[in-house]
């Protein structure tokens, strides 16, 4: 084998990373990306023989692709996918808001005092169990010396003769409390201690998780070529445990899409699918993969399916697996422990490393990784902190390094190595088989196994999410650069091209470019509704756990198939093209025709520049027909899966709306919390009351032609909302919610005896119109405020003087009667259900006895209507006083109750909303047509 | 103070102790945790207009590069110099850095860019934040070379050498040294020239010897600067070159094995086999007894055993009268072929199937069961195979053969040959080589 016999010129300076004062972080060949391309310096006058070439798209072409996106090549699984962990759900950054609605929080403490009460004997036990030496629970004395040992006959007495358990108010002994003085704050400690740190444990694994998921390294995405040079299979897993693993046939064509033969068939797995390795070796197929405990082997033929070889348990986690690309059947698997094994199904394990401690500096992290070499018998050992030779042939713990997170290779402070990959294959490559990948979040490094701990080409990838996946791909044309891909696990790829000719150092070839990720075909999809769109969205966010690269024979023009599985379990492809590039001759001419076309090809925050006039860049491609039509296929069979139930969702009761119930419901609201109770389950939404006396709105329907939603909001846009709204409902509803208006009515008038009798009110009442279909109240404000006074006028001359002045100001909070019939009860449910609590009999107390009521009843009808006119000092007039506040502020959580889940609910409140004097959310802001 | 307090203070020391005996290695640092926590407080306070609009600017660039939109990311640049005037003084004093590197990737792949565009802006950001002036001659400097002006790099470079800014610090310095280096490397070029030059006259007297006279001149100046470099760990291949050249014609045979010997032999340069093929080739020349050059490629062979110079190894090996030489010159053609880059070397199959016969006929045969024992539980799945056989047989038979021969003897067996043989087209050349292995 050649080695490069002029190498580039660099310090070489051991030492600690980040060293930011030594100059190997600017003159190693990578302190600016372009010094990539160029060559080190011969010993020849370059003026004689100048060292500029043509540059990559010139002399081989520009990588282009069909499609601006990758299509997705398989239909989605029938197992729904939620998202997990996301940043968002374990911080929280900025201050707290006073939140606008009462929501229902978690009280921790509370929650620890229930779990303490109600399993006493899991949180106190394994104490009880240290502190057993120490208390003499009733025995014979056993020794009188030991000083330590505490008599606890009296204590247990105590409480096991007349104590309630559980009771605040129970008689304590002299004894127990002394007992609970002094043991109190340290048995307590303990097992908050204990707790805490169980918790904060689990946070900051998760945490990690997030951040750093090294489970998916090296990519869950395997393909096997094989016999005929058109057919493959894909292996992947699927599944929500992602347990499931699967074999997909597919027929590759020179200048179609490639097509999945029939059904995948599937092996069910004990443990999720981590890792999916394969290598056809010597005709052999083999396919690898990893598990968190397990490691398994499969041997494909070309009929019939895989042949199981052997599986591998681990005590501790496996954290890689790799094949070898020498001897067929022979791996290299290391896990957690340290241990770094070679595996053959023939010869069984030989531990080849074992060392629990990292290599370079000490770093927490127990991630292995393990590869092959150039040779069979050496392999390469990997942890956070650097790259280390092992050989089979004299294990022992102490290899040479390879790689070193230091100063040699000008390592940042705090970077780790992610991703170590041996990039040597069987195949007759112009590669020196000696070359070694190593990615760490900041960079990526190519090291020669002959010349250790220099790198022989350093790239800052800038990838801003872990860059596990990696693969490097046969040259397009015989003395054509290499293409090698990076996989982000945020669905980041980056494909470079390597220069590696024998004896000559590697470089790269072409400035680097980004390919497209999954997110980037959204474009690609009908616009949905929101709902529907946020579940696309997350589907394609998901990611990318598997990165499988094809280059199908016998193509006209070099051709790549970008196979990329995401871990929602949706493979997705893409083919890019090696076009010769023809753009050079017409590159004086600024052509500007596939300007319109970038905003599509980028985000959507680029597409504001891109009227920039282009110099021969590469050109969009739009979505074609076919494309889309492939999107909306697949989009389809996604629509059809369940969704996800949530793990967990905030109770949506709080306490506050159980005293504002409304009367008739609250017997049946004591019946289910005794039923509740009695039976030891949650309280549900149910048990509480039922749900909102109207029509669920109509369900949308994405595809139907028959739109209610976007009918509705039509209607409501022309301010005919609430007209629709009633020609949708049940018409048999109104005379029995009519009814119950009357009654309230009377309840509400007979505390006013003083100022009328009941049926005088109600005669005067009933002659009032009612208009059949009453607009939203929010639409028409002035004119019902107006109707109103001017009804008031009506029959007001009847009415002695004296009382006139009580009369309108009952009549100021008494809504407009064509918006009333659901205000009211809003409106009495304060006083008669405070009320109703201490004495159920009595619903008739006057309000005007009742300071708090007072002040809130006493405004004009003129500041009433002045309040809906959005009339600040209305404003300051309800927010002065705090019991007004205090008072109405849990309406709004009465109504997500009520009216939760139903997102289009929110026409219905606007009907309560003019007797919500005090509620909050209608001052903030205007609604539509205001 | 009393017991309690004291026994309290002697723990807060202990904990401090702790504390300050960690190891100073910093955690790891994860550059997309900043994406994260951002996500989380949107409503959360963002910075500046200002800061963000750079931060998008930049964005833009780099998304533009790496999508080989290059005139996009210059008209993006144009407004990324806004960094420039970053009150955040951190921020402002990496502008530069981040500028130059972002510019010149542009100016250096822009189809319309050309080299007096990318000179005005080296020596525009030159002159932005002194501190990168070094830096940035130097990579203009090299980008000059790259496109041949070798003149125009000589006087960046020697602009850069006299350049003065305050104190110097460490990093500068050597930097310094690498800019005298790459002066010396151009002084080396007009030497050689010069040198060319000079034999080419045949004219006597004064003229030669001006031009001689021209030439030490630029020797001088060439070997103190690329002596300076050499004398620092590091990856010279380039440099010890052409200062070993200058001093081979000078004369200094001593000098110039001095400075391969250091470079081969250094403990703190890395180990780079080209300094061991240059001293190998360097003593060959000098016609060094063959000792010596085993001992120099003996060491070699423990770094790296793959080395194509290897095969020239064993030949010196297989001539030298030791018998322990002859025992290593097998080692070294096994060694070889562990190899996966050296699998279908047809020379070494051929040397190891001759050397073989030698070392059976010269009655060694525990020499090639040492080197077998460590090799036969995977030899023959890696060399020997039933997949193998057919495959070499169909590309290159003479390599079949080879190995047919060599397997036999190794195996001691005859599972290669049989393989070939069971192909059918192989038996006429099989029985040839099998009748070779049954002479012997």
């Amino acid at each position: 084998m050649d080695f490069p016999d002029n190498l580039f010129p660099t310090f070489f300076l051991p030492g600690p990373p980040g060293l930011s004062d030594s100059p190997a972080s600017y003159l190693a060949p990578a302190w600016s990306d372009y010094m990539q391309l160029l060559k080190p310096p011969q010993t020849q006058d370059p003026s004689i023989n100048p060292q500029h070439e043509a540059s990559y798209v010139t002399k081989w072409g520009r990588w282009k692709s069909d499609t601006p996106g990758p299509l997705p090549f398989l239909l989605p699984g029938a197992d729904p996918w939620d998202p997990e962990l996301m940043s968002q759900d374990l911080l929280f950054r900025g201050r707290v808001k006073q939140p606008a609605r009462a929501k229902a929080t978690i009280d921790v403490i509370e929650q620890l005092n229930h779990f303490l009460w109600d399993h006493g004997d899991i949180a106190f036990g394994p104490l009880g169990m240290l502190l057993q030496e120490n208390f003499n629970l009733g025995e014979k004395k056993k020794s009188r010396k030991n000083k330590m040992v505490m008599n606890t006959e009296w204590l247990l007495r105590d409480l096991n003769g007349y104590q309630p358990k559980g009771c605040p108010w129970a008689h304590l002994s002299t004894r127990q409390r002394r007992f609970s003085l002094l043991g109190g704050t340290v048995l307590g400690e303990e097992v908050e201690n204990l707790l805490g740190g169980l918790l904060h444990e689990e946070l900051e694994t998760r945490w990690k998780r997030l951040l750093l998921d090294e489970a998916s390294t090296g990519g869950a995405l395997g393909w096997v070529p094989g016999a005929k040079p058109h057919h493959g299979q894909l292996v992947y897993p699927t599944g929500r445990a992602h347990d499931q693993l699967n074999f997909q046939k597919v027929k590759l064509s020179p200048t179609n899409e490639p097509q999945a033969l029939g059904d995948p068939s599937h092996i069910l797995l004990r443990g999720p699918v981590r890792q999916v390795v394969t290598r056809t070796i010597q005709g052999e197929a083999l396919v690898a993969v990893r598990s968190d405990h397990h490691c398994a082997l499969w041997k494909l033929e070309h009929r019939g399916p895989p042949e199981p070889l052997q599986v591998l348990e681990m005590e501790k986690e496996a954290t890689g697996i790799s094949l070898s690309p020498h001897l067929p059947g022979e791996l290299a698997v290391c896990t957690r422990s340290g241990a770094v094994c070679l595996w053959s199904p023939q010869h069984g394990l030989q531990q080849i490393h074992k060392d629990p401690e990292t290599f370079v500096f000490k770093d927490p992290s127990s991630w292995r990784w393990a590869d092959f070499t150039a040779h069979p018998r050496v392999l390469t050992v990997a942890d956070r902190t650097g790259l280390r030779f092992a050989d089979a042939r004299a294990p022992s713990d102490c290899g040479e390094l390879l790689f070193r997170v230091g100063a040699e290779a000008s390592c940042q402070r705090g970077e780790r190595v992610l991703l170590a990959q041996y990039l040597g294959t069987p195949d007759p490559l112009p590669l020196s088989p000696t070359l070694h990948l190593v990615c760490t979040q900041f960079s990526l490094y190519l090291l020669d196994e002959r010349l250790p701990l220099v790198p022989l080409l350093k790239w800052n990838h800038g990838l801003l999410s872990p860059p596990l996946l990696a693969q490097l791909l046969p040259p397009p044309y015989p003395e054509a650069p290499l293409p090698l891909l990076l996989g982000g696990l945020g669905g980041h790829l980056r494909m470079l091209h390597l220069s590696v000719g024998s004896g000559r150092t590697p470089q790269l070839a072409a400035p680097p470019q980004s390919l497209p990720s999954l997110i980037d075909s959204l474009p690609g999809f009908p616009v949905l509704e929101p709902h529907g769109q946020q579940l696309l969205q997350e589907r394609l966010r998901a990611p990318l756990t598997g990165l499988a690269a094809v280059v199908p024979p016998g193509c006209p023009s070099p051709t790549m198939l970008l196979f990329q599985l995401s871990a929602a379990g949706d493979v997705f492809y893409q083919r890019l093209w090696l076009q010769p590039d023809t753009s050079s001759e017409s590159a004086g001419s600024p052509s500007t025709d596939h300007a319109e076309d970038l905003g599509l090809n980028s985000h959507s925050q680029t597409s504001a520049t891109s009227s920039l006039g282009t110099v021969s860049e590469p050109s969009a491609v739009s979505w074609k027909p076919r494309a889309v039509a492939c999107c909306r296929r697949w989009l389809k069979t996604l629509l059809q899966v369940p969704p996800t139930l949530p793990s967990w969702t905030p109770p949506t009761f709080s306490q506050h709306h159980l005293r504002w119930l409304k009367e008739e419901n609250k017997g049946k609201v004591q019946e289910g919390l005794r039923a509740a109770m009695a039976e030891g389950r949650l309280l549900l939404q149910g048990d509480l009351a039922p749900l909102p006396p109207s029509d669920p709105p109509p369900a949308h329907e994405p595809f139907g032609t028959e739109d209610k939603l976007s009918e509705r909001l039509e209607a409501s846009w022309e301010r005919k909302g609430a007209i629709w709204w009633d020609g949708q409902r049940d018409g048999s509803r109104l005379p029995r919610k009519r009814q119950s208006r009357e009654k309230r009515r009377t309840q509400l008038s007979s505390s006013f005896s003083s100022v009328r009798s009941t049926s005088d009110f109600s005669d005067v009442n009933s002659p009032l119109p009612h208009p059949p279909k009453t607009p939203s109240p929010l639409h028409r404000m002035s004119e019902t405020s107006q109707s109103l006074e001017l009804s008031q006028e009506l029959w007001v001359k009847n009415i002695p003087r004296e009382r006139r002045q009580t009369l309108r100001d009952y009549l100021a909070v008494l809504p407009s009667p064509d918006s009333g019939n659901c205000s009211i009860p809003q409106f009495q449910n304060p006083s008669s259900q405070s009320l109703s609590t201490s004495e159920p009999g009595k619903c008739s107390v006057p309000c005007s006895q009742n300071p708090r009521t007072q002040t809130l009843f006493s405004p004009l009808p003129e500041s009433y209507s002045a309040f809906y006119s959005q009339n600040p000092n209305s404003q300051s007039l309800y927010s002065q006083n705090p019991n007004s506040q205090s008072l109405y502020s849990p309406e709004p959580a009465f109504n997500s109750v009520f009216h939760s889940q139903n997102s289009s609910i929110q026409k219905l409140p606007s009907r309560h909303t003019p007797s919500l004097a005090g509620s909050q959310p209608l001052r903030k802001k205007p609604r539509m047509g205001f | 103070m009393d017991a309690f307090s004291e026994e309290l203070m002697g723990f807060v020391q202990k904990d401090n102790q702790v504390e300050a005996s960690k190891d100073p290695v910093p955690e790891i640092h994860l550059p997309w945790l900043s994406q994260h926590i951002q996500s989380t407080g949107s409503h959360g306070q963002k910075g500046t207009n200002f800061a963000q609009t750079t931060s998008i600017c930049l964005n833009f660039i780099q998304e533009a590069l790496l999508k080989h939109q290059w005139q996009r990311a210059s008209e993006f640049l144009q407004c990324y110099l806004q960094t420039l005037e970053d009150i955040n003084s951190q921020k402002r004093q990496m502008a530069p850095e981040i500028i130059w590197k972002l510019g010149s990737t542009i100016l250096y792949n822009h189809p319309k860019s050309n080299v007096e565009t990318f000179s005005a802006f080296a020596d525009r950001m030159k002159n932005i934040g002194v501190q990168n002036y070094l830096k940035i001659s130097l990579q203009h400097a090299l980008y000059l070379l790259h496109n041949g002006m070798v003149e125009d790099a000589y006087r960046n470079l020697n602009q850069a050498e006299s350049w003065r800014y305050g104190e110097m610090s460490a990093s500068q310095e050597k930097l310094i040294k690498l800019i005298q280096a790459y002066r010396g490397l151009l002084d080396y070029y007009t030497w050689s020239k010069k040198r060319t030059e000079v034999s080419s006259f045949d004219m006597d007297g004064f003229a030669t010897n001006a031009a001689t006279q021209d030439m030490h001149s630029y020797f001088r100046q060439a070997s103190v600067n690329l002596h300076e470099i050499i004398k620092i760990p590091g990856v010279w291949d380039t440099f010890v070159k052409s200062y070993v050249e200058m001093l081979e014609f000078y004369g200094d045979q001593d000098g110039a094995r001095q400075v391969l010997t250091d470079y081969a032999y250094d403990n703190n340069f890395p180990s780079n086999p080209n300094a061991h093929i240059y001293l190998y080739k360097f003593l060959k020349k000098e016609k060094a007894p063959e000792d010596k050059l085993i001992s120099v490629l003996k060491i070699l062979h423990q770094i790296v055993p793959s080395h194509k110079i290897m095969l020239e190894f064993h030949m010196l090996l297989k001539k030298s009268n030791k018998e322990e030489h002859h025992k290593l010159g097998l080692e070294v053609l096994l060694a070889i072929l562990d190899f996966s880059g050296c699998t279908e070397n047809i020379t070494a199959w051929s040397y190891l199937a001759k050397y073989l016969k030698q070392i059976i006929k010269g009655k060694h045969r525990e020499w090639v069961q040492e080197g077998w024992s460590s090799r036969k539980d995977w030899w023959p799945t890696f060399h020997f195979s039933y997949y193998l056989a057919k495959k070499n047989w169909k590309e290159n038979r003479i390599l079949a053969l080879k190995k047919a021969f060599t397997s036999g003897i190794l195996l001691g067996k005859v599972k290669h040959q049989k393989i070939i043989l069971s192909s059918g087209v192989g038996r006429p050349m099989f029985e040839s080589s099998f009748c070779l292995l049954l002479a012997e």
